[in-house]
Parts: structure tokens; sequence; C-alpha cells
């Protein structure tokens, strides 16, 4: 049982504050990979978390505030593609020495929970291309098992950008991450981004794709019996779309 | 019964008032090295008119205001301060039997209560009285940062402590023939008395309180006026009088402006000032935001991500409390929630380019709005118009939004607008795109309890082109 797993608590909030001012929470479990960015333990990432952990919260609220965070994640995620120096004349005629994105980006759903992060990363991406992958758990074996995938032709050339708000074992993410390298993707140029992870579940993914960037909003104690996340929020596709 | 209530306002309230009457606006002298900013409105500069009823007051009073055209030059008439009258008064004033016409009948400790809030820089709540009813209304109308003001009456220059307030006192005078015909007149027209009650009124009442208590008033005077607004030369010396007073002001204001700028330079940027990390992203949407070749519909919807993401840093300075909350799978999560409502003011025109982000963050964020332009020919920041939400002052933090801050003189404006609406400095997160060096230090400096996130630091001088690219005018 996770009970037993200690999640850090401590005071949150900005740096000019006493600690005396801060309020007490829970934040990520620290992991340490390279390759994995938890994003900055904020009042304000924990207060939304708060939100749609509630089991009280209603759906709209849901939908409103995950995708609050999901932006954050996007947005998080989007900073690792390389860059170039580039300097643009601005409206009151001085340069600005900036940088400018390379390469293309797409994103890859893992359905049905995945799809619901696709409007926040629309919202920083207009008319990014979005393939989706159908993983099911199989009845017998209980493994993941593949059903359906669309993805973009020329996905071999672009970043992708990997969707699936909880990362529990991280079973269908490995079977996505595989597909995605059956197609010619190299492991350096996916991105994993979720809401909630589990220690176990990064451990595992990390030690089978090194390479893969993952980004997550926090990293919870850990899983219960039945695989789920705990504290968790629940089923995020329920919550979403259904209840 | 003295002349029309015609009070110019900057704003209305139809039921209790924003501000509280003594405001919690007082800075907190503990901290050391606070420097000083007064607003133009800190020490409104106070002209009495008094004069008999139909002596042209009002009409002088409206005549001046209209030539200068001015928002920060309003009129009060002491018609607001009439006492509320009991049954038995009341009863006595719809027999046209109840003497208006004495200083007995106004409410002076309440005008200079509200003489000393407006002294003060604070706002203030004035009451409103119906003559239909003889009696004082829920609403009220809100007085807030005039420069100048005009206190018309014909016992505006009666009270030793009004007289105390005045910068200049003035006595209109007309022939006793033309004031009651002029009364006459008005009162049938406007206040729907007939003729045998106003003529009653007047010798009863108008007349003797006149040699009582109007004309000694003659002898506080500064100056008398014969004949109101046929008068042109007293017009004129008065307008030149209001306009050296409001020049004197601007010169004042831009004077401690500069003044704030000279001690800024030398030391490091407060630490509430929260620049937005320059991460790749960042970076990358700033330049396409710089770049002139950008088209306006990048522009836009990159502004609008990038402000969202100022607006979500910003609120990482409101107050927060722990709170427990339990998951779909009974599990506790110890979280936080906001300690309280968050709003949001817009600091027109630049703010309103981050709208679009406030709202993303905030979907129905409470919004108040004011437009701070800077004058043409001074530069002074000059605050044109202001709505806020009434409890604002209860609020556990108040967003200041706008596009970009070069001298900091609107965000010094504006901080101190809330601030005398009675939001304490710490509640208070400025929120800009991109602002210079002078500016941070000038802000912070006066109020080193505001925290400020900024998008990107810039040159001083900058120029305002975000909302210009922004709304594409």
């Amino acid at each position: 049982m996770s009970d037993s797993k200690i999640a850090p608590t401590q005071s949150v909030g900005p740096e000019y504050q006493p600690e005396s001012k801060k309020p007490t929470a829970t934040v990520s479990t620290p992991v340490d990979f390279e390759n994995v960015t938890v994003l900055p333990q904020t009042p304000q990432l924990i207060a939304l978390l708060s939100i749609i952990r509630n089991r009280d919260t209603q759906r709209g609220d849901f939908v409103f505030y995950s995708n609050r965070i999901i932006r954050l994640l996007v947005e998080e995620g989007l900073n690792h593609l390389p860059t170039v120096e580039h300097t643009v004349t601005t409206p009151v005629g001085r340069p600005y020495e900036g940088l400018s994105f390379q390469g293309k980006i797409c994103g890859v759903s893992i359905m049905r929970a995945g799809e619901a992060m696709e409007q926040g990363l629309r919202e920083c991406c207009r008319s990014v291309r979005i393939g989706k992958i159908l993983i099911q758990r199989d009845e017998e074996t209980s493994q993941p098992k593949l059903f359906y995938d669309k993805l973009p032709d020329d996905i071999a050339s672009r970043w992708v950008l990997l969707l699936d708000p909880m990362f529990a074992t991280g079973g269908s993410a490995i079977m996505a991450v595989e597909v995605l390298k059956s197609r010619g993707v190299p492991e350096e140029r996916i991105f994993f981004l979720n809401v909630l992870a589990s220690p176990e579940g990064i451990k595992n993914f990390v030690s089978k794709f090194p390479k893969v960037r993952v980004v997550s909003a926090f990293v919870d104690a850990g899983l219960d019996e039945k695989n789920y996340i705990i504290p968790g929020l629940g089923d995020f596709g329920d919550r979403y779309y259904t209840r | 019964m003295p002349s029309t209530t015609s009070t110019v306002i900057v704003s209305e309230n139809t039921s209790n008032g924003a501000a509280k009457k003594n405001g919690q606006a007082k800075a907190d002298g503990a901290i050391a090295k606070r420097a000083h900013y007064a607003p133009p409105w800190a020490d409104v500069s106070i002209i009495g008119i008094a004069g008999s009823s139909g002596s042209g007051k009002s009409t002088l009073s409206q005549a001046i205001v209209q030539k200068l055209n001015l928002p920060w030059v309003v009129i009060l008439s002491i018609d607001s301060f009439y006492k509320s009258l009991d049954e038995e008064a009341s009863r006595k004033a719809f027999r046209c039997e109840y003497d208006f016409d004495a200083p007995d009948a106004l409410d002076f400790d309440v005008l200079v209560d509200k003489l000393r809030d407006l002294k003060a820089g604070k706002r203030a709540e004035i009451p409103v009285y119906s003559f239909e009813k003889h009696a004082r209304l829920e609403q009220t109308t809100s007085i807030y940062s005039p420069h100048v003001l005009i206190l018309e009456g014909i016992f505006a220059l009666h009270d030793p402590r009004v007289l105390d307030l005045m910068d200049m006192r003035i006595f209109c005078e007309a022939d006793a023939d033309t004031c009651l015909s002029r009364r006459i007149l008005r009162d049938q027209r406007e206040r729907g008395r007939d003729v045998e009650g106003i003529i009653k009124q007047w010798f009863n009442f108008v007349k003797p309180n006149f040699e009582k208590y109007v004309n000694p008033q003659r002898n506080v005077a500064d100056v008398i006026v014969p004949r109101g607004v046929e008068n042109h030369v007293a017009m004129t010396m008065v307008s030149q009088f209001i306009k050296q007073k409001l020049l004197e002001k601007s010169t004042h204001h831009r004077a401690a402006l500069t003044s704030l700028e000279l001690t800024a330079l030398s030391q490091p940027l407060s630490r509430k000032v929260h620049i937005m990390k320059q991460t790749s992203q960042m970076r990358g949407m700033n330049t396409i935001i710089h770049d002139i070749d950008t088209s306006p519909e990048d522009f836009i919807f990159y502004f609008d991500r990038l402000a969202a993401l100022l607006v979500e840093q910003g609120l990482n300075n409101a107050a927060f409390v722990s709170k427990q909350v339990l998951t779909p799978h009974d599990k506790p999560y110890l979280g936080l929630e906001p300690a309280g409502e968050v709003s949001a003011v817009i600091v027109l025109r630049g703010g309103a380019s981050l709208e679009a982000g406030l709202h993303r963050v905030i979907t129905d964020c409470k919004t108040g709005r004011m437009l701070i332009q800077s004058n043409i020919r001074t530069g002074e920041p000059e605050l044109h118009y202001l709505t806020l939400p009434k409890d604002i002052d209860t609020h556990a933090s108040v967003l200041l939004l706008d596009a970009q801050m070069s001298s900091g003189g609107s965000a010094l404006m504006a901080v101190q607008v809330l601030v005398d609406h009675g939001v304490k400095e710490e509640k208070i997160t400025v929120v800009t795109y991109s602002a210079g060096r002078m500016g941070l230090h000038r802000l912070t400096q006066v109020f080193p309890d505001i925290t400020v996130v900024v998008g990107n630091l810039c040159l001083d001088a900058e120029e305002r082109w975000v909302e210009k690219r922004y709304f594409r005018c």
C-alpha cells in the first residue's frame, strides 16, 4: 500500500516570502533522472491540482482547471525543442536579439484520456498535426494491446509530443513509444507529457527509453495494489468526458 | 431654497460605497527608504461660491467648468448635504413651512468630513438629497481625484471649518428682484411648486435668512461678483485662478516623478519584482512579438499565449491556504486553495491587451478599468476614467494589468488609485508585458510591498508599441 510511502510536505510560495507566511502542502515526490522534468511546484499549480484531485469537483471545473495545467505542461515541453539565434527589428526600430524554433512538431494522443490534452496543445500550437493511438488492456493477458493508430505520414521527421495525462505503470506509454519508434521517430525526439506520474512508472519507463523526455506536473507517492496512482485523481478520461 | 442641484460627478454608486470613509490607505511608515509619491489630486484646491438664492452661483460654476472642460474640475453643490427631515418637519416642508434657507437645515459635519476625505486624496461618497421626498436617498454619488473642487451653495462660506479648507472664496450677489423672479421661474419649472407657495417661502424664510446669515458671508469672501454669469471679467478671473492651480499641481506632480527618477537608478531591483524566466519558449514568443514583420494574426495569437503565462505567474503571488481534499480513491491530499477572491484592474488602453490571457486563466474574473493617458504636451499621466468592483478592498489579491511600463508614471498613479480605494499594497500584483528598470525602481520605491511580474526588461523610454500592434491602430 502506498500510504506508507512518504509524500513530501513543505511550505509553498514565492521566495521573497518568509517561510512562516507560506502555506503547507504536499509537493511532488522527487525523482532524479536527467530527462524527467517536473513543473515548478508553485502555489498556483498545487491549487489547480487540488481542484482536479478533489472528488467533489464537477466536470466543468475539472475540464477548465485540468486544461490550465495541460497548457503549462505543453509550454514546458516546447522549451526542449532546438532553437537558433534570430535577430529581428521591432516596431520602434531597434533590433531584438531573439531566437526561433527549428523543426516541425506533431502531437500524438493515447486514446481516450490523452485526447483531453489536445485542446491545451492547440492553444499553444495552432493547426498542429495530431495523431492518435488506441491502446487497451487485453482481457486475457492483462497486457496493453494496440488496437488502432493513425499518425502523420511524415512523423519520422517530426518532434512528437506524446499525450497521456495519467502515467501509472507506464504500460501504454511504453507501447506507444514502441509504435512511434517503429515509424522511425528517434527516442530523443519524443516528449511524453503527463499530468500525474508515479515513481514506479517513471523508473520503469526511463530504464527502457532513457532518451525520451518526460514532462510531468506532479509525481505522486506511488501506486496501490490495483496499480492506481495514489492519492491520484481518479479516472482522468471519465472525469473529463463522461462523469 | 437654494439653487439647482447639478453636481458634476466622477462616478455613481447605487448602494454602498467602495472605499471606507477613512480608508486603509495609511502608508506603512515602518519601512525605511520608502519614497513618496503625491498624485495630483492629493491636495485638492477648493473654491467656495456663496450668495443669495437666485444670485447665479450655480450658473457661474457651471459656466466655469464648461469653459475649462477638464474631468478633474468638479462642482459639489451644498444642496447634497440637506439633513433628512423627520415626519413632522417633512409635513411642514410639503406645506412650504419648513425653513430650508437657514444654516441649520444643512449637515455641515458630513460636509466637512467629505471635504477632508477629498483633501486627503480619498474617494468621498456624497449623499444624494431628493427635493421631492425631502430625504436623503439610499444611493450616493462618488467623487474621487478632482484637482479642483468648486463648492457651491447659499452657505458655502458659512462654516469656519469649511472656510479653512478653501483656496478661494467667492460671494455672488444680485438684485433682490432678479433673485425672486429667477426663483419663481425655477421652482415652478424644476421643483413643481406653485407661485403662492414660493412667495410665501420667500417672505417667511428666504428674505429674513438672507439678512441674517447669507449676506454676512460677504465679510469672509475674497471676491464679490455682481451680475453672475454676465460678469465676464469675474468669470475669466476665476478660470485663470483655476488654471494657475492646475498648473501648479501638474508641475508638482512632474517634479515629484523626476525626483523619484534621480534616486532610482543606483539600486538593485526589489526582490518582489519577478522577471519571467527567459526560457526558449519565452524568447521564441518574444521574438515573434517583437518582429515588425509578424502578421497581426500571429502577433495576437502569441501575445495572448504569453499573456496567459504572465497572469499564471501573477497569481503565484496571491494568498493561498492549506486545504485537504479527498480524491476519488478516498485518499487525502494536502493541497492549497486561494485565500479569497482574485480580481483584476485593467489600465487602459494597454492593459486590455492582456485581457484575453486573463480570461484564459480566470474565466469570470471581476475586472475594474481605469483610463490613464499621458498628456501630449507635458508627458504627465492623467486619470480620465475609473470603475472598480465595489468590494475591491476585500479581495485577497488584485492584479493590475498594463502592457508596458516605461517611466512608471501611469503605474504609480494606478497603484495609488487602488491604495486610495483601500486595497493593501501587499495584495497588489502589477503584471506587465515589458518594463524598463527606471520605471520598476520608481514604482517599487514608492510601493515596496507590491509585487511586479514582468515579461521582459526593455529600454527605459520605450514607446507604447504593444497596444498599437495588438489593437492594430
